[in-house]
């Protein structure tokens, strides 16, 4: 059963200077190995790590997160 | 594999060695009527199983010591949880049936005690076990 929750992480690391996964875990206060989760869409973080996440990149956090059934 | 699974591989092989070693020793005293004291055994084997695990946890910090200085983060602590939520499981259905002992034919308070104790063993597995497979299926 697919995730209803998806990312762009893995493209906006990609467009910010090729951030690797651990800049990125360093930057929201978690290990590389949630980010590398997160990415697969095997881990919904909490609200607070989404907007941490957004903030990062620097976009709102609906660019960063969809949710599958607004899709269909 | 990060810190935290080498961790809690650490942990489920030594009890899982801790508990043949404590199980060996109740059925030699219980069933072979070896004389010997089976808590002054346990205590050594204890001793044992803090001294290795605080040795090889020292040995997985020193490789990563970064990973070993985080906090865990919301993701491990939900591990954590739900792999505790499910040995609670198990250890309730354990010390349950460890009381039912005393209805067995030739009960004694030894094989009560030693019926709980086996219980926490198990728990404790189940736990590390769990953990395990939920680092394993994020990874």
């Amino acid at each position: 059963m697919p995730k209803a929750i998806v990312n762009n992480i893995r493209r906006l690391r990609f467009d910010h200077k090729e951030m690797t996964q651990q800049e990125l875990a360093d930057k929201i206060g978690v290990t590389r190995q949630t980010v590398n989760a997160i990415e697969a869409n095997k881990y919904s973080p909490s609200l607070e790590v989404a907007f941490r996440i957004s903030e990062v990149f620097g976009v709102p956090l609906d660019q960063v997160f969809q949710y599958e059934a607004a899709k269909r | 594999m990060s810190f935290r699974e080498k961790s809690a591989w650490i942990s489920f092989v030594l009890i899982f060695i801790f508990g043949a070693m404590w199980l060996r020793n109740v059925i030699r005293v219980e069933f072979f009527g070896l004389h010997q004291d089976p808590m002054k055994f346990f205590f050594v084997i204890l001793v044992g199983l803090v001294a290795a695990e605080i040795g090889l946890h020292i040995a997985i910090a020193i490789q990563s010591p970064r990973e070993a200085r985080t906090p865990k983060d919301e993701r491990e602590r939900l591990i954590d949880l739900k792999a505790s939520r499910i040995a609670f499981y198990v250890l309730t259905v354990g010390a349950l049936a460890s009381i039912g002992t005393l209805h067995l034919p030739d009960s004694n308070r030894f094989m009560m005690a030693q019926a709980m104790m086996g219980s926490i063993i198990i728990a404790t597995l189940t736990r590390f076990a769990v953990q395990i497979a939920l680092y394993r299926r994020d990874a």
